[in-house]
Parts: structure tokens; sequence; C-alpha cells
């Protein structure tokens, strides 16, 4: 054998034993979390979760129903304020800002909000909305959901509708239908999957969402539905519930998290169900 | 010829019609229009807003300290009258947990994402990389309380005084594993960190890696290359620019990450040269003052916002740009 | 200036023509000294000819040669894009095409367009076709089947498809969805219906189906036919363009143009020395 080939083919060796172990390293982490997630939170799951309300400091009893409920709300409320703009947004990019220079700087700024500090979009509204409005609110929490939202939405819209072919757009033209229709009736259609899955995992990425709550929404420890007062929720409850000196509150801090992960699982999962089913078709 | 004539009397009649159907239209399709573009301008506004809400926030804080703030080591919120509030500790702290975190995440998550594209076996490939890309969107949460529950107690005792004890005698590296060791360290939080970005960096890579044209990687084979020659040689220069954009996007989540880091990181405003000492990063320094802050210490808090803000906005740039520049590789 | 073909010689021409009788046809559209431009690049040169009313004209040509992009003119497609613009005179019944005050839609609804690839819509089969006459009529239900029905009937796909008219068309086959097209773009009514290629993409039986339907069109419409194919050019057609580097080497009778050329490029490309 060339003493050569023997040199390369071991380099070949170490790099790919490197490669696995990063990969088994990477993933048993990653088990590991899932492990403890699972096994902590199924502990603890119990129809009172679902029913009764954010216990008081000491009490061994108690729920989370307040907090899903406020989860529930303040997500769908801002993805309900943030996709119709985020959608717009995307269409212009897509469609009739294709290229124009204001486009350019729309999709820059969009991209570097798409990975903004959640932090920080929390500060803003913060200031812009918490203030002015005199108090922490539900709908405060909702905004700033909704200003996460936006960005995954224009993305994913506009990489969508980029997907419809120009032909069909042509095709649509050429019957003679105003250029509205065309995106609205023609491009959309062809794209619904595609747009279905992006707010999806908007949906996904906010529902788990923490800092951006932690000074606009605030939480409660009471059923509240009223949006201008301060509303529980899960992200929220479980961050005050991490740090608290009781077994029982972090109990339910875990299995709060046990029903994030799984709802944001499903929406992934569901997602990409939809994501594999336009490519087969 | 009769019956052509027929429809060609229709047709003559055809255009008003028409015109009436389409004029009905006319409203509605200018408006869909502006509304797009007026959402495309609340885009650019967001930021405006952001940036501008961030300034009158901090300007309290700004007019107190100027650019002292930058280089201030002490935070002491609780001096009264005038408290002394400086920005070094918790920038030292975001850099630092970052720093750590992508050097334990970055050769792993390539490592990974080549061994996804590359070594792994087809079966395995597509239940893995599902695998990693549910992961990468687990709320950041999750990883923390994780990191504070689980992780933080096993490393303080089993790897932390292993280490500080090896480096017992050595220069420098002593100084940087010095004990003792805490729940709340700055390590532990990059390790929670590295953990989280991991699937990020992977999945990002694996689909920068996937733009290589097969013919590309095939020719290289057709001269003997071995996997790996193949790698070094065609994949990862090909990639070069896509995957520093990886990096730098991941950089940027790190740097602004919040709720991985808050719970383990200890929120102390000290810098000492130890990694497993507790430290803060300004967004955990935000979340864990923010709520109970009032006067120029809030304003300090908001500044230290549009610090993060005005840093993870430049690495975040660069890494679009280089992410475009891959994008018109393609194109061409 | 390689040709002088002026709407003078067309006429002389078409009523010359064996192929359309003793009776003098209208011109339909008339090209006068048309150049078009993607951005700095002159793509088409002083174009001049005219469309006869109840005609098939084709235009041939190699790849590049302008022939798409003068058929995108005819019903001003190309204005979806920027940075193109065309500059002449496009008559289409004497009122000027290129006037940019023009209502796009309405020109759109008068000139029809079939594609190289077919483009049904991500509809029901049914809704493709009613899709545009809904758009511009407002008839019953019963009115409505009616004009679906006629117009799939018109394309020669009412048999196949009578049974499924709610199943995507999509799912057609590839000459099936074609025909779909083609139905859809009858079923507005057009004066003018523009082919691109229309059977590039489609298998020989397929093809010869949509030649039949074009042979059949030109009863009621005005049919530009822009094809690669000489035979089909030459099946389909009573006037036929030859065009090279964005300029109109020949245009008159097929059945001249193809046995007798009169220019030295038009008889290289006929016969295969070049293209």
């Amino acid at each position: 054998m060339n003493p050569l080939y023997v040199a390369r083919a071991r380099t070949d060796k170490i790099i790919r034993f490197l490669c696995l172990s990063a990969a088994a390293f990477g993933l048993i982490w990653l088990g590991l979390i899932l492990f403890t997630l699972i096994s902590k939170g199924f502990a603890g799951l119990s129809l009172a979760v679902f029913t009764e309300m954010t216990p008081p400091p000491g009490s061994k009893s108690g729920g989370l129903a307040n907090a899903i409920m406020g989860s529930i709300m303040m997500t769908l409320i801002g993805v309900g304020v943030g996709t119709p703009i985020g959608m717009l947004a995307g269409t212009y990019l897509a469609e009739y800002g294709r290229h124009e220079k204001l486009s350019f700087y729309v999709r820059f700024i969009n991209d570097i909000l798409l990975s903004a500090p959640s932090i920080v979009i929390g500060l803003f509204i913060y200031g812009a909305v918490v203030v002015p409005m005199g108090g922490f609110s539900g709908f405060a929490g909702s905004l700033a959901l909704a200003v996460i939202v936006i960005p995954v939405v224009v993305r994913t819209t506009e990489d969508m509708l980029l997907l419809v072919p120009n032909q069909l757009r042509e095709a649509a033209s050429a019957l003679g239908l105003p250029r509205s229709l065309v995106i609205r009736r023609i491009a959309y259609t062809a794209a619904r999957t595609g747009l279905i899955t992006g707010i999806l995992l908007a949906t996904a990425r906010v529902a788990g969402e923490t800092a951006p709550l932690l000074f606009t929404a605030l939480s409660n420890q009471f059923w509240n539905v009223n949006l201008m007062k301060t509303m529980a929720n899960l992200p929220v409850t479980i961050n005050n519930f991490v740090q608290s000196p009781y077994d029982y509150w972090r109990q339910l801090a875990w299995t709060g998290a046990l029903l994030i992960t799984l709802a944001v699982l499903a929406l992934n999962i569901i997602a990409r169900l939809l994501g594999t089913e336009r490519k087969s078709k | 010829m009769t019956d052509m004539s027929v429809p060609a009397m229709t047709d003559r009649t055809k255009p008003l019609d028409r015109a009436r159907a389409l004029a009905a239209f006319k409203l509605g399709d200018s408006t869909f229009y502006w509304l797009t573009r007026a959402s495309a301008l609340i885009v650019l506004c967001l930021l405006g807003g952001i940036i501008i809400s961030l300034i009158v926030g901090a300007w309290p804080a700004i007019k107190t300290f100027g650019l002292e703030f930058l280089v201030t080591r002490r935070w002491a919120p609780q001096l009264s009258p005038s408290p002394v509030l400086g920005a070094l500790g918790p920038l030292y702290g975001t850099v630092v947990t970052s720093l750590i975190a992508m050097l334990i995440a970055v050769p792993v998550g390539i490592g990974i994402a080549i061994f996804l594209t590359e070594f792994c076996p087809p079966m395995l490939r597509r239940p893995v990389g599902v695998a990693i890309e549910l992961l990468a969107g687990i709320p950041s949460i999750i990883y923390g309380m994780w990191g504070f529950f689980v992780l933080a107690p096993f490393m303080t005792e089993h790897f932390m005084p292993a280490v500080i004890a090896t480096f017992a005698h050595v220069p420098v590296l002593n100084v940087i594993f010095a004990g003792p060791p805490s729940y709340l360290s700055l390590f532990n939080a990059s390790l929670v960190l590295a953990i989280m970005i991991l699937p990020f960096i992977t999945a990002i890579s694996r689909d920068v890696f996937q733009t290589v044209p097969p013919m590309l990687k095939e020719s290289a084979y057709g001269l003997g290359c071995t996997t790996w020659e193949v790698v070094k040689n065609v994949v990862i220069p090909f990639t070069r620019a896509g995957v520093i954009g990886g990096i730098m996007l991941a950089l940027g989540r790190a740097l602004g990450e919040t709720m991985a880091v808050t719970f383990i990181i200890g929120n102390s405003f000290q810098i000492s040269g130890s990694i497993f000492s507790p430290g803060t990063t300004i967004s955990a320094a935000i979340a864990s003052e923010f709520a109970e802050a009032s006067g120029v210490h809030m304003s300090a808090l908001i500044l230290l916002g549009l610090l993060l803000f005005v840093l993870t906005f430049f690495v975040l740039a660069a890494a679009r740009l280089m992410l475009a520049r891959l994008q018109q590789q393609q194109g061409k | 200036m390689t040709q002088q073909v002026t709407d003078l010689q067309i006429n002389t021409d078409m009523s010359a023509t064996p192929a359309s009788g003793t009776q003098v046809r209208e011109d339909k559209l008339i090209v006068r000294n048309l150049d078009f431009f993607y951005g700095e690049t002159k793509a088409l040169k002083n174009i001049n000819l005219a469309l006869a009313t109840n005609t098939v004209t084709s235009f041939i040509g190699p790849s590049g040669c302008g022939k798409s992009t003068l058929l995108r003119i005819l019903n001003r497609m190309y204005d979806l894009y920027p940075g193109q613009r065309a500059e002449g005179e496009v008559l289409l019944d004497g009122q000027n095409l290129l006037d940019p005050k023009l209502d796009l839609n309405l020109l759109r609804a008068r000139v029809g367009m079939v594609f190289q690839k077919p483009t049904p819509f991500p509809m029901t089969i049914y809704e493709n076709i009613a899709f545009g006459i809904k758009l511009y009529e407002n008839l019953s239900k019963s009115e409505l089947d009616g004009r679906v029905e006629r117009a799939l009937r018109g394309a020669a796909l009412w048999n196949e498809v009578k049974d499924k008219l709610n199943a995507s068309g999509l799912s057609l086959s590839g000459g099936q969805q074609q025909r779909l097209c083609i139905a859809r773009t009858v079923a507005i009514q057009p004066e003018v219906i523009l082919f691109d290629e229309p059977c590039s993409a489609l298998d020989p039986i397929s093809t010869a189906k949509v030649e039949e339907l074009i042979d059949e069109l030109k009863e009621k419409y005005t049919i530009a036919i822009v094809t690669h194919n000489m035979q089909q050019a030459a099946r389909v057609s009573e006037f036929t363009a030859f065009m090279y580097l964005g300029e109109l080497v020949e245009f008159g009778p097929t059945t001249r143009l193809f046995t007798a050329p009169e220019k030295r490029q038009t008889q290289d490309y006929i016969t295969g020395r070049f293209g």
C-alpha cells in the first residue's frame, strides 16, 4: 500500500470518528434535557393543573389554569395581530416591490428583527405601550409577541410566494386579472400550505417566549381574561416558580415547561407534515 | 362565415361590460397595494421604534453617566442620592459567556452537520436531522431551567473541582479556572448557552452544506479524494461565507439570550478572572432587576438594552451580509 | 435595415395568398416600427407586420431571436417586469396598445395567452374556467355551468373531464392541462389568442390535439403562435414570420415562405443550416 494513501485514509477515519463523537455528544445533551423534562413534568401532571389557579406562597395545592389561559390568549392575539401585517409586508417584498430599493432595506431590517434579542422587544413595548398606558397588561404582552411574530411571517410569506412560478402569475394576468387578484386568488392559493406552515412556526416561536413578557404582561395570581390588566402566562409563571423555595412550585414549573414544550413540538410537527405534503404534491 | 359573425357581434359589446366589471376592482386593487406597502413600512418603523424608545428610556442614564457608563465596573443602584452604575460587568459577562458557548458549540455543531451530510447512514439522516430541528424550536426557558436544576449541580460537584485541582499550579489557567466552584457561574451559563445554540448551528450549517452542487463533490470523489478531503477542499471552501454567516447568526442569538442564562449566572456585577465564579450578562441583568428598578436605575437597564441591541445589530448585519454572499454565489 | 416589409406589402402579400382565397382580410393587429428594450439592450429592432383577422400566424427563428418577446408585447405581458419597454406602435383594431394609459387588464381580456408550460391554477377544473368568467360577468349558476361546458368542449376536453370537474386542475395530464389552459383563455371570449410554444412540453399525441384545436379556433379568433418547430408552423399557420437576432427577416404566406424564401437567412434556417 502507498504510505501516503494510508496516512490519508487514517486522517479520514479520525475525522469520521470525531464527527460521530460530536453527534453523540450533542444528541446526549439534548436527549438528557427531554428525558428530565418528561420524567419531571409528567410526575406533576394532574387535572388540578388545568382547573386550579396558580398557588399563593406556601400553598401545597394549585394549578396553572390561569397561566395556561393567559398564554393561549396572548399567543393567539399576538399571532392574530402580527400575521396580517407580516403577510402583507411579505407580499409587498415578493410581489409588488420585488425589485424596489425599499424592499432591499425592509428585507435587511426584517432579517435583523428576526434574530433581535427578545428582551429588547420587551423593553421596547415597555417604553412604547406599558408606560403610556399606565401599567402592565395582557394587551402589552400580546403586542410584544406580535412584534416577534411579524418578522417570522414576513420571511416565510416572502419565501413561499417566491416559490410560486412566475408563469402562474403571467397566466393569471393574461386573463386580465387585476394584480391584487392575481396575488390573492392565485399566488396565495398556490402558496397556501407554505403560508400556513409559516404561521404555525411563528406561533410555536412565541408560545414559549418569556423575556418579552417579563415586564409587559407581568403575571397575575388570579383568573383574568381582561386584557387591560396584568395577565398570568406559563413562561413568566415558570420563571417565577423555578427560583422559588417551595418544592410544589418547582414541580409546577416542570409541568408547565412540559406543557409548553409539547405545544411547541406539536406545532412544529404539524408545520413539518404540512411542508412535506406540499413537497410530495 | 355566417356563424362567425355572431360571436363577432357579441364581442363588440364586450369591452364596455368588462370595463365596468374591472372598475369595480380598481379601489380594492389600489387599497391592497397600499396595505402591503404600509405593512412593509411598519417593519422599518418597528426598528426605528425600538431604537427611539430605547434612547428615550435610556436618556436619563446617558445624561447622568455619559461615556463613563461603558468603562465603569461598579453597579451600585442602592447608593443614594446618586447611584453609581456601569456597564462593564454585564458587557464582560455577555461577551465571555457567548465566546465560551461559541467555542463549544461551533466545532460540535459543524461536526454534527458534517456527520449528517457526509458520514451518516442515509437511514438515520432524516430522523436525526428532524430531531435537531425540533430541538432548535424548544423555548430557551426550558434550557435555562434544566441548566439550573440538573446541569449546574452536576458540573459544580463533579466537573469543576477536578478542573480546579488539575490547573491549580499552571499559571494563567489557575486564574481562569479558580475556585471555589459555584452553581451560579459564567461557565455553567456558557454551557447551557452552548447546548441551546447547538441545534441552531447544526441546522444552519447542514442547510449550507447541502447547497454544494453534487457534481462538484462527485468530481472530487472522482479524483480519489476521501470523504474528509472532499469536505475540507470542496464543501467548506464552497460554503465558507455561509458557514461564517451561520456562526454569526448563532453568536447574535447567544449575545441576546436571556432565559437560558438568567437562572444560573448569579447576577453578580463583579468581574473576576475565573469563569467558575458568578457574573451577569446584559439580558440577565435586565431580566432580574427591571421589575424592581426605578428612576436612573431603570434608565441604566434600558441603556444596557440599547447597548445589547447595537451589539447584536452589528453582529446580525454582518451575518446577513455573509449569507447574502453565499446566495449570490449560488445564483451565479 | 435588412427588411423593408411595410403594411402595404403585407396586404398585397395576403391578397395574393392562395390559402386565403380571393377574399381580402382585415388586419386585426398591426405592428409598426416596433423597438423593444431589456434595460439598455435592444431586443427587437424596427418590427413591422400585421396579423390578419381569423388567421394563424406563426413566428419562427432560433432561440433568442425575439419571437417570444414580440408575442409578450402584444398583450403587454412585459409590463409585469421593470426595466422593459417598447417603442413604436401596436394597433389592435386601430387602438395603440402601447399607450401607457391603456387599461392592461382590459387589453389582456381581449388578447389571451397560452404559455409554454401548462399553467393550471391551483383550484378545481371547474373553477379554473369559471374563475375568469366570473371576473367579468355576473352569471347564474346554470349560465356559468353552460359557459364552462362550452369552453371545455371548445378545447376538446369536455369528454375527458366532465365526470371530475371538481378534481384539482393539477391532477390532469400535461396535454390535458394545456387544453384546460386553452379552455380557460377561450372562456373569457378574447379576440386574439397568443400561443407561446404551446406544445414544447407535450408528447406527440397531445401536440396533435392542440394543433387540431388551434385550427378550429381560428374560425373565431386571430391567432399568433411562437414555435421552434418548423413543421408545426407549416402545419398550423397561414402566415409565417421568420425572425433572427431581434429583426423580422421575412414575413409572408407560410407556403411561400417555406417553398420559396426570398431571403438567404430564411432559406438557411428552414433548410437547417443554422439555428
